[in-house]
């Protein structure tokens, strides 16, 4: 672990994981944040996960990239992920920068997170969309 | 009275039976070995001075005394150096031994930097800086204006710093570039710095990046609307777009234009990470035409053979997204790519306020 504060705490909540980033992470930060997400995603053989971003003025590139990458694997690994607190200048900056986000789900604080994961709403956005 | 007249030879067994005595006395007042010793021999030089004088039976008891007295200077001594030793302290360093060394050669430094200038520009630049002439007393003798003069002393005092900078690293600058960038550097002028792409030729030229670190620490003094960020690692990425933003704000950005900023930054820092290792990112604030802030990412990499198709987006050389070119451009206002193969990029952006 790096010293000085932590970076990113992973706290585990019943069948959830809770991972607040708390600070700027640079890249390889970013990658070791999701090297320890997906090995702990297995441990506790969590079914969702929230990753928390308030804390983040900029998503770029990357950034938004390994978010995409950890739900996809997440996903294989049977665990559904959340992307928490997003602030509304960073969204703007991630649909600016041109990144596709499809694939990420997201709620806008880590209560409605909560809620979605314990709500029957489970795949429920998919079958909205396909009745619309 | 009889001891006066005695002669010494009854005095030395005396004192040499006083030895143990007086060792004993010394002894358990001091401690330490040598020390003790030391006062021992001091006492018996006392006695043995005074002893035709002190009567023979008192001369044990005369013995005692003096080591005594001699044992409490001692602590005396100690006790008033240890209330002054604070005064001893000299807290100025030492002159080390080569500063006469480096005087002489700064000296003749400056002597053949002032052998380069004209002996026109020798004599203004001395009557004002030497002499105390002012500029308008000069102006008249020359029959221009005091400002013209003022601006004439700041050109040789710049190309003065340069050719001092050059003699005492008793170099010759490699090109033909070097001079007018450094020159452009010393004097402060934004301007013909990037006239001369001061900045592209201080990371190509090893030398004029080391000799322009002074005229460059020189420049900022005085002058914080611009920020340089070395990049050669992740962490760097982090640092540049945080001093973007930070430098931005000052300007009155909004939080969303602040944030598309520091996001382009964090897009071209990388760019530099992934593809060239070295480079730097220099965020300045521009109040012409109107207030914004622009930003030059410079790298000595490899280069971009086809920067069209960089542009592109979805194009990319490493396994990432290829946004990176694409994704920063969108986001500010100004985009520009130079590259030369083998040589570097240069990327300029720029955001301006709205309204």
């Amino acid at each position: 672990m790096t010293p000085g504060p932590k970076l990113v705490s992973i706290l585990r909540q019943g069948p959830y994981l809770i991972a607040s980033v708390h600070t700027a992470l640079d890249d390889t930060q970013m990658t070791r944040f999701q090297e320890d997400l997906i090995e702990q995603i297995g441990r506790h053989r969590s079914r969702g996960v929230i990753i928390d971003v308030a804390a983040l003025d900029v998503l770029d590139s990357f950034a938004t990239r390994t978010l995409r990458t950890i739900g996809e694997i997440a996903r294989l690994r049977g665990a559904r992920t959340i992307i928490v607190g997003i602030q509304p200048e960073v969204a703007f900056a991630i649909v600016s920068l041109g990144m596709s986000t499809g694939s990420l789900e997201t709620a806008l604080d880590l209560e409605e997170g909560l809620t979605y994961l314990d709500g029957p709403t489970w795949r429920e956005p998919d079958r909205a969309r396909a009745a619309r | 009275m009889r001891s006066g007249n005695e002669p010494d030879s009854p005095a030395q067994p005396d004192i040499t039976s006083l030895i143990p005595l007086v060792r004993r006395v010394v002894g358990a007042r001091v401690h330490e070995a040598t020390v003790a010793e030391d006062l021992v021999q001091e006492t018996l030089t006392r006695v043995l001075a005074t002893a035709p004088r002190v009567e023979p039976g008192l001369l044990e008891s005369y013995a005692i005394v003096t080591a005594r007295n001699v044992v409490s200077s001692l602590w005396r001594e100690q006790d008033r150096h240890r209330r002054n030793q604070h005064r001893v302290v000299d807290l100025r360093p030492p002159d080390p031994p080569d500063t006469d060394l480096l005087a002489s050669e700064e000296q003749g430094a400056v002597t053949r930097a002032l052998a380069q200038l004209s002996e026109r520009e020798r004599h203004l630049l001395l009557a004002h800086e030497v002499n105390g002439r002012d500029t308008r007393s000069l102006a008249g003798e020359q029959g221009s204006t005091a400002g013209a003069v003022a601006a004439q002393l700041n050109r040789i005092r710049a190309r003065l710093r340069v050719e001092y900078l050059l003699a005492l690293d008793n170099a010759e600058p490699p090109t033909d570039r070097c001079r007018p960038v450094l020159l452009a550097l010393s004097g402060g002028d934004r301007r013909r710095q990037r006239e001369v792409d001061a900045g592209r030729h201080l990371l190509e030229c090893e030398l004029c990046a080391r000799l322009s670190s002074p005229l460059l620490e020189r420049g900022r003094q005085g002058r914080d609307d611009e920020v340089c960020i070395p990049i050669h690692s992740d962490g760097d990425i982090v640092a540049a777009r945080q001093a973007a933003r930070e430098l931005a704000a000052r300007l009155g950005f909004s939080r969303t234009d602040l944030t598309l900023i520091a996001t382009a930054v964090s897009e071209v820092a990388r760019n530099i990470v992934r593809f060239a290792e070295a480079g730097e990112v220099v965020v300045e604030l521009l109040e012409r035409p109107r207030p914004g802030v622009r930003v030059v990412a410079r790298d000595t990499g490899p280069g971009i053979a086809d920067v069209e198709q960089a542009m592109r987006d979805g194009y990319s050389t490493y396994h990432g997204l290829g946004l990176g070119l694409p994704g920063a451009r969108r986001l500010m206002d100004e985009f520009a790519v130079a590259s030369e193969l083998g040589r570097g990029t240069t990327v300029t952006m720029t955001k301006w306020r709205r309204r």
